[in-house]
């Protein structure tokens, strides 16, 4: 039964990747930059620019170009970058794994920081402190992880002087090259200074990018325990005579956590686009540098590639998110 | 004694609205209250901090930037492009989002199953890189960047309202509608939007504020207005660079934006609290 829904969810993702990867592809079809002229020198004539068209395919109908791109990226082809010269798979590949080893480690700040947060708004319901909490938590969510990011250089960067804000690694250390993820990489060559100097340059863009989506999380597992407590077996648990700490957590957690997980996975899909502002403002070497600096160039190949990553890397979390749902949802266990 | 309607006696709708209308007020009488052209460059007196702190020169009450343009001119001309933004932006995903879930939701069916699944694919882009991706297709410039907002957030709308419609669809009022003959068209005009608008006022209103930021992400990345309309978010990216010799420079627009947005979502949420019946009738 399980299994079931399983594989049909799966099999949602991959449909909806088709359909997300034709309107990319029609979207980058509108730009007004040739960029067949763009792949050429400047000196290049309009005939070898037509005959450079021809070659690229821009001169076949559009679903025609499609399926042919599609076809080379099911072969692992994503093109040359116009810019770089180089293959946009293995630029792809160069900073992907920067931008999930940011991605993640917000995403188990935003967690921590989520349900801890939620627990305080909840325990705080109907006492005097209620409005300032929760006036708080409109004020959480009104900064983007764009402010934080910005606000902790002004802190901790300039101010403070305690953490680095640029890149990844202090200019000393020449960078390992094992796996691409450089936390593990360091620590895989056995320096653990390295590491720490990799993990100082993290905290602030961990964090900056982990807090701004801790609110949505705090307030929608306030508002799912408050529901939650308002059903007969809560009182029913008291009445047993169960302390209230072992009512919140075996009754009231329990129940109250499936619509904090699905939001988490909405809320972790935008957090893995918000990357790209974090890694701009601390120039870490990630897939939305590669991004942005495809845009400015307009490096079509770039950007077709790294919008398809983004929505691929969501499309997962997506999908698994939704997986642990069914499979922790008592409800979908019959049979 | 109802001297003002019940949604105006938030403190929550008139601190919001407070913030929002003095912004308001200063982008559009920009040119009267700004004590410089945001342009104008004073080459002499290049990043000069703010009037209290000490090497501050009172003709530039917020200093000066890197090219000595006047901070406060520039924030305050800044706000034309966050507002205009913000209220055209919201207006238009409101339209078109609003449209397409009333007629999902009211269709349902076929129609409905498409609407779902083109949300669907749309919510599978991260709504910067969405953003970005647009920009770069439409080309920069104001116009643009409303258009790419509208075509992003037109999904939050489409959601929410979708299954708004559906519930207010089965009340007995609007079969009543129905039965004595009310044309589709009448009894969605009639009588679901009545029963929608106040979501609506409250989804827009959070609306603007993620408007506000999305144009400050696109103008820090410099894929919003051009370079000679001061815009917050150009503002931040100028100021990134000279951090060091001036953090004021910094601090100014990320204050602009966070009180502008706080001034939405507190608009938001105010009036989500008094405009929704469910809350209201469980208070009173």
């Amino acid at each position: 039964m399980i299994l079931l829904l399983l594989v049909r969810r799966a099999l949602i993702s991959v449909v909806i990747l088709f359909f997300v990867s034709a309107l990319l592809f029609c979207i980058l079809r509108l730009l007004p930059v040739d960029p067949a002229a763009r792949s050429l020198p400047p000196m290049a004539t309009i005939a070898e620019i037509e005959a450079k068209r021809r070659e690229m395919g821009l001169d076949l109908p559009l679903p025609e170009q499609f399926m042919i791109w599609l076809g080379q990226v099911l072969h692992g082809d994503l093109g040359t970058s116009i810019h770089f010269r180089r293959s946009v798979v293995s630029l792809v590949g160069s900073t992907l794994p920067a931008t999930i080893e940011l991605a993640v480690s917000a995403m188990v700040i935003a967690t921590a920081l989520g349900l801890g947060g939620g627990l305080l708004l909840f325990a705080t319901r109907e006492t005097p402190a209620e409005p300032a909490v929760d006036f708080g938590s409109i004020v959480l969510l009104s900064i983007p992880e764009f402010l934080w990011g910005l606000f902790f250089i002004l802190l901790f960067g300039v101010a403070l002087g305690v953490l680095p804000f640029t890149g990844r690694l202090s200019p000393e250390f020449q960078r390992p090259m094992v796996t691409g993820f450089l936390l593990l990489d360091t620590l895989l060559v056995g320096r653990p200074d390295m590491f720490l100097d990799a993990l100082k340059h993290m905290i602030l863009p961990a964090f900056a990018l982990g807090i701004a989506f801790s609110p949505a999380i705090m307030r929608v597992l306030r508002s799912s325990l408050l529901d939650v407590y308002h059903e007969d077996y809560i009182q029913q648990a008291r009445l047993r005579g169960l302390s209230e700490s072992r009512v919140l957590i075996r009754h009231g957690l329990k129940n109250a956590v499936l619509p904090t997980l699905s939001l988490m996975g909405v809320q972790f899909g935008i957090l893995f686009g918000g990357t790209l502002l974090v890694e701009v403002i601390y120039s870490y070497p990630g897939l939305g540098n590669l991004m942005v600096d495809a845009v400015r160039n307009a490096d079509l190949p770039i950007i077709q590639a790294v919008g398809l990553t983004y929505c691929i890397v969501v499309l997962i979390i997506n999908t698994v998110v939704d997986a642990l749902y069914m499979v922790l949802n008592p409800k979908l266990r019959i049979a | 004694m109802r001297l003002l309607p019940h949604w105006m006696r938030s403190a929550r709708v008139l601190i919001g609205l407070s913030i929002i209308v003095v912004i308001a007020l200063a982008a559009v009488f920009a040119p009267l209250l700004a004590p410089h052209d945001p342009n104008d460059q004073n080459l002499i007196s290049t990043l000069l901090p703010p009037v209290w702190v000490p090497g501050g020169d009172p003709e530039f009450p917020l200093g000066t930037d890197s090219l000595g343009r006047d901070v406060l001119s520039r924030l305050i001309y800044g706000a034309r492009v966050a507002m205009t933004v913000a209220v055209v932006a919201s207006f238009g995903a409101m339209l078109l989002g609003g449209v397409l879930a009333h007629v999902a939701g009211y269709f349902g069916g076929k129609i409905d199953w498409l609407i779902g699944r083109i949300v669907d694919v749309w919510m599978s882009f991260p709504p910067v890189i969405l953003s970005l991706i647009l920009m770069v297709g439409l080309g920069t410039g104001l116009r643009n960047v409303i258009l790419a907002i509208i075509l992003v957030d037109w999904t939050r709308f489409c959601r929410v309202l979708r299954s708004e419609v559906l519930v207010v669809r089965r009340r007995d009022y609007v079969t009543a509608a129905r039965l004595i003959g009310f044309t589709h068209w009448r009894t969605i005009t009639r009588e679901i939007v009545p029963a929608t608008v106040p979501l609506l006022i409250t989804l827009m209103s959070l609306e603007m504020g993620i408007a506000v930021i999305v144009e400050a992400i696109l103008s820090f990345v410099g894929m919003s207005v051009s370079a000679d309309t001061p815009a917050w978010g150009q503002m931040i990216a100028d100021a990134r660079q000279y951090v060091y010799q001036s953090s004021w420079n910094l601090i100014f627009p990320i204050l602009a934006i966070f009180v502008t947005v706080f001034g939405f979502n507190l608009l938001g949420d105010g009036l989500r609290r008094t405009l929704d019946v469910r809350l209201t009738a469980v208070r009173t």
